[in-house]
């Protein structure tokens, strides 16, 4: 434990694995699998934010409405949303080998950038702090690998898949930008990215009805 | 203006946005109430809005501004505008809805869902009210993606094929831009408490914030403007992050194109100039990148325009082109500038609400939007014909209507910046809408009447209670051109509240 109080070389740990899960999301072939990543990301992010709320305790409340908008409901409604229908991935616009050798560069990349670059994206003291400066690290590289995965993605499942890691990458910055936000606040930004999640697999399933496909690729009735 | 200002606490702030939410709410649940009943308290409630708006700016041009909730929610001269345009426009969007529901909403796979959709549309006005009254900037991007959710569905709300791809890339799209305001928020909010002038949640108050905007670091300064950029000029359609705003507007149901175009994007814009109209003073440099995205959006979406054979696909890219005049207007930062960016915006809300409007009456009538399959129809629907000329010569400038003197003003405004090239794009842009629009008008209304309407010898004028919403607005565009006196007390406190480079 640091001076701070701390569990320095479990926060590591945990958001090591996040970003493994990050990758795990986007690369696994299979919906279902996929999920699972996600669902792991969001566990692990409650962890991660029991373990800041020791010197935090307002994040008590944000992991409690973390475990319950990412870990419940957001991989509830995805699950419901691949029920009954092959879950394999339509095959993506990037293949899985050159995928792969991308999603690596853009980690290591990022993540050394935003580490190495913290004072651009902290503007405050405590944000640039050996731990928090990790977790900033950690959540923008979270965030680019879900655009990566909104960009390469055909199928409509997987990029709204991709838009949860974006979401997950702000969310997560929030711990070592704006410790002090209000439950208010965080209650309303976890609120509406499951509210979206709902909607946009309720549009999807309007969807895969009409068109007879979740291809994003297939919706080209509107062009100019 | 805000120095000087009394400060008051009301009820008010509160009561403009939760009226139509909780209205909104009791009609969603209320499945089995009358269509009428529904389309009666829609029509009732938004006109309590608007009255509430009018009280708001009344009170300040007495230079008060409201706050309730320990100032998370501040209603001065600016919001006092939105919430009166957005209250007025929501106001006739409800009355012209009643016709256009009972004819189109009523068949189908819609017929069951008229209470989801007038619930949907005061949810939507509701928060867009929200957006326009909040003082909290993370409370900021929640309305901007409130508005987002409760129309997401109105834009799929046909349920086929078209709507349900506009409805995906519509929630999709601005959800991925609004992510980003959401850290440009939250990037503002810390680079607040970072300067320690500011405790806690004192930090999260915009009204704060442009007290110590200068002591942020400059390059967290520069990322954050980047990102609020990028979220909120998603939302506000501005290129190159529009694609969505064309689908969007040409897919939905014509009352929600006429909110989507007529004010959601105001609002998102009123958002982006909330936000980062406040580091102007420290980051002159910004402004000139902001002028220079208006105008490549001014350009663009009127070239977009020109090739379009959709009757509401050609308006929405107008809107892309005309949200690119009000950006160049208060991206300019100087008072001249927010005047006129911001006439722009109530002129540009009345008659982009008018064509939209004009243009459903179109399709009421004729059951078609193709501008190759329509000709000749100014005997058959004069009204509608006349309503359009005058929104059509007012989006394109011509005197003596209203567009003519807003963007007179910020031609002015970017000439006295000497900023002479963004002055002439605009002219030009200017030239080319007036070529678009009344090539569109003459060839749908003047032009030689076709097989699909000479095949329906029924074709008749809209009911009135869809006339009349347009002939209203049609008359504003009259009003404001041969008087643009008349908006001058609000515009010009409104305009100080973001001309922070001064007069």
């Amino acid at each position: 434990m640091n001076p701070a109080g701390l569990h320095t070389d479990l926060i590591e740990t945990l958001s090591l694995t996040l970003v493994i899960t990050s990758v795990a999301a986007v690369e696994m072939r299979r919906l279902k699998f996929s999920i699972i990543a996600y669902l792991c990301q969001a566990l692990l992010i409650v962890a991660l934010l029991l373990s800041f709320a020791s010197v935090n305790h307002a994040l008590y409340w944000w992991a409690a409405t973390a475990f319950v908008t990412k870990a419940i409901l957001t991989p509830w409604f995805l699950f419901r949303a691949i029920r009954g229908v092959d879950d394999h991935e339509l095959k993506p616009v990037i293949g899985f080998g050159p995928s792969v050798v991308i999603v690596a560069l853009l980690m290591i990349t990022f993540f050394r950038l935003a580490h190495g670059k913290v004072a651009l994206l902290a503007p405050t003291g405590l944000a640039q702090l050996e731990v928090f400066r990790t977790n900033l690290a950690v959540a923008s590289t979270v965030f680019v690998l879900g655009i990566y995965a909104v960009l390469t993605r055909r199928d409509a499942i997987k990029t709204v898949i991709g838009l949860c890691l974006l979401e997950n990458g702000v969310h997560l910055s929030l711990v070592s930008l704006a410790p002090g936000l209000s439950e208010t606040a965080l209650f309303g930004v976890a609120t509406e990215v499951v509210v979206t999640v709902f909607l946009l697999l309720y549009v999807i399933g309007g969807v895969r009805q009409v068109f007879g496909t979740t291809d994003t690729f297939r919706l080209r009735e509107l062009r100019w | 203006m805000s120095a000087e200002a009394l400060t008051e606490t009301s009820v008010l702030p509160a009561a403009v946005f939760l009226l139509p939410v909780v209205v909104g709410a009791i009609v969603i649940s209320a499945t089995r109430s009358s269509r009428a009943l529904q389309q009666w308290l829609s029509v009732v409630s938004m006109a309590l809005v608007t009255g509430l708006g009018a009280w708001m700016v009344y009170r300040s041009l007495e230079n008060v501004v409201l706050t309730a909730w320990h100032s998370e929610l501040r209603v001065d001269a600016l919001s006092a505008l939105m919430v009166v345009i957005i209250g007025a426009v929501g106001l006739l969007a409800s009355v012209y809805s009643v016709r256009y529901v009972d004819a189109h909403l009523t068949r189908g796979p819609a017929a069951a869902r008229t209470s989801t959709f007038y619930g949907l549309l005061l949810w939507f006005l509701g928060t867009m009210l929200w957006g326009c009254v909040t003082n909290n900037v993370i409370m900021l991007y929640v309305a901007i993606e409130a508005t987002t959710l409760t129309s997401g569905l109105l834009v799929a709300f046909y349920w086929d094929r078209r709507a349900l791809e506009a409805g995906y890339k519509y929630l999709m799209l601005l959800t991925i831009g609004i992510t980003f305001a959401l850290f440009g928020c939250v990037l503002l909010y810390a680079g607040a408490a970072g300067t320690n002038k500011l405790g806690g949640e004192s930090a999260l108050l915009i009204s704060n914030i442009r007290r110590v905007v200068q002591f942020i670091p400059s390059r967290t300064a520069a990322i954050t403007i980047a990102f609020l950029v990028i979220g909120f000029g998603t939302k506000a359609g501005i290129a190159p992050f529009h694609p969505w705003l064309p689908d969007a507007h040409a897919e939905a149901p014509t009352p929600i194109s006429v909110l989507l175009s007529g004010v959601m994007i105001k609002m998102s814009v009123y958002a982006l100039a909330r936000t980062v109209s406040i580091f102007y003073p420290a980051w002159p440099q910004v402004t000139v990148f902001l002028v220079a995205l208006g105008t490549f959006t001014m350009l663009l979406g009127i070239i977009l325009a020109l090739e379009q054979n959709d009757l509401k696909r050609l308006l929405a890219y107008s809107s892309v082109s005309q949200m690119g005049y009000i950006l160049a207007g208060i991206g300019l930062g100087t008072y001249l500038g927010c005047y006129g960016g911001l006439y722009h915006l109530l002129n540009h809300a009345l008659y982009k609400s008018l064509l939209f409007m004009c243009v459903g009456a179109v399709m009421y009538a004729t059951g078609t939007r193709r501008i190759s399959e329509l000709g000749g129809l100014k005997c058959q629907m004069p009204v509608t014909s006349a309503c359009y000329f005058m929104g059509a010569l007012a989006l394109a400038g011509f005197p003596p209507f209203n567009g003519f003197w807003s963007k007179l003003t910020i031609y002015l405004a970017l000439a006295r910046a000497g900023l002479w090239w963004a002055a002439v794009i605009a002219i030009v842009t200017s030239v080319l809408t007036m070529v678009v629009m009344v090539r569109t008008g003459y060839k749908v209304f003047w032009g030689n009447r076709l097989l699909s309407n000479t095949a329906a010898p029924d074709l008749k004028e809209v009911p009135a209670l869809m006339f009349v919403p347009m002939t209203v607005l049609a008359g504003l565009c009259a009003l404001l051109g041969i008087y643009p006196q008349l908006p001058y007390p609000l515009l010009d406190r409104a305009a100080g509240v973001l001309a922070t480079l001064g007069r």
